[in-house]
């Protein structure tokens, strides 16, 4: 686009490599569910209580929860990897 | 070449832009920027959070020209988007949050004097070239290559103005102490930049204190306040004390560290008084170590004194400015640049 233009792209102009999709099951049934405890208060009760509905409603097998060192910090590639590991299906999401 | 293409409708219609028009980036403009610094134009500087996208010398350079910046102020630019990456700030968590805070810089040094930055009457305010356009060329960055856009990685609520620019230095004419660069052991010839997230300037009006007790006990009320999150996290504050205020604390013979360190004492208020409204909670008074059931307890605004930042800016008047802060996720940073 630059060729076209007298003026300079300002952005970093998109190099980076794209990561397809990780495939998405097309249920729940017998799956292990990983969901993320971003630290907020009360963040564990809507967890738990998301999980037992996961177990009831959806077949899941098991729910892991781990929790992050604190809301406003990304999860660690440490724990991103454990969780990846011991999980079919992971979830994030911001509370408030 | 399109003979038709309105560069400054180009820009908006790509989000380039924070709203304001900005200087467009032709190659030979580029080139005279760089002219401001002596580091190579591929050298990265560090990627900007969320999108983590690579501001090289040359990038950052683009993106203090958009802004309006002057070559001299490049240094500047370099320096504070070094300083903004740093891990203990986390701009990457500030870019996401909901609430509104900004990385306020303080420059210290003769080079912000140099190239003039402005400390004096109006600093946070429009008018002074190198404060506005040094600030906005970090904002433009962490709108276009960290993608800190509101609505897209951005859940601020409000976000603020301090978010199109925040950058001062300062009144090194009038204050009666040393700067907030010395108070932290750098030499007075050190070129350094503190960087704490603050929101908006609360402005303190006091006309009628006439002895330093009075005035830093109401300052201090102003550090404190339902709803702020330096009550229930250990954030950062700054608080930046017009000449007059500064003078009647230094008549009396008050040191900097003495009403740094009185500020940090006389800031709090009782739970009790706290659990009114905002944002009090039983887990996060236990989280700081105090019984929630307990109504006297004194809750501090500034858990760690370190974590407030006094400054000696504005011009001549009866008000100090009190910036509140963010949580504890974020730490204040403060270091040397390169002034060339």
């Amino acid at each position: 686009m630059s060729e076209q233009l007298w003026f300079v792209d300002p952005t970093a102009g998109g190099n980076k490599t794209k990561i397809p999709l990780a495939q998405r099951p097309i249920d729940l049934v017998g799956k292990v569910v990983g969901l993320i405890d971003n630290t907020k208060e009360q963040a564990d009760v809507i967890l738990e209580t998301i999980a037992q509905e996961l177990r009831d409603r959806y077949g899941v097998k098991d729910v892991i929860i781990e929790r992050k060192e604190a809301f406003s910090k990304p999860a660690t590639p440490a724990l991103i990897d454990a969780m990846a590991k011991k999980v079919d299906v992971a979830a994030a999401a911001v509370g408030g | 070449m399109s003979q038709k293409l309105d560069e400054f409708e180009f820009f908006f219609a790509k989000e380039w832009s924070d709203g304001f028009p900005m200087v467009t980036p032709t190659e030979d403009r580029i080139q005279w920027m760089l002219s401001g610094t002596q580091r190579k134009p591929d050298e990265i500087v560090g990627r900007v959070p969320p999108a983590l996208e690579a501001a090289s010398v040359r990038t950052v350079a683009i993106h203090a020209l958009m802004a309006g910046c002057k070559p001299e102020y490049l240094p500047v630019v370099l320096g504070g988007l070094e300083l903004i990456l740093r891990e203990e700030l986390n701009m990457g968590g500030v870019q996401c949050t909901m609430h509104g805070v900004a990385p306020l810089m303080i420059v210290n040094g003769p080079y912000a004097r140099r190239i003039g930055l402005h400390g004096g009457n109006g600093c946070f305010g429009p008018g002074f070239r190198a404060n506005v356009t040094i600030g906005r060329a970090i904002r433009l960055m962490l709108l276009n290559l960290g993608g800190g856009i509101s609505g897209l990685a951005s859940a601020t609520i409000f976000s603020s103005p301090m978010r199109y620019t925040a950058c001062l230095t300062e009144n090194m004419e009038r204050t009666p102490w040393e700067t907030l660069a010395v108070s932290r052991g750098y030499r007075p010839d050190d070129d350094v930049i503190t960087i704490a997230m603050v929101e908006c300037p609360r402005l303190h009006f006091d006309d009628v204190s006439t002895e330093p007790h009075r005035l830093l006990r109401g300052i201090a009320d102003s550090m404190t306040s339902t709803g702020s999150w330096n009550m229930w996290f250990k954030s950062n504050e700054v608080v930046a004390m017009s000449p007059q205020h500064a003078k009647l604390c230094a008549d009396a013979g008050m040191s900097r560290g003495e009403v740094h360190e009185l500020l940090c004492e006389l800031a709090v208020r009782p739970q009790g008084n706290l659990k009114r409204g905002g944002n009090w909670r039983r887990e996060r008074a236990i989280a700081m170590g105090i019984d929630p059931d307990n109504d006297d307890a004194p809750v501090k605004a500034v858990k760690d004194p370190n974590g407030l930042h006094l400054i000696v800016a504005g011009g001549f008047g009866p008000i100090t400015a009190v910036c509140h802060g963010w949580n504890e996720t974020s730490r204040a940073v403060h270091g040397t640049y390169a002034a060339n």
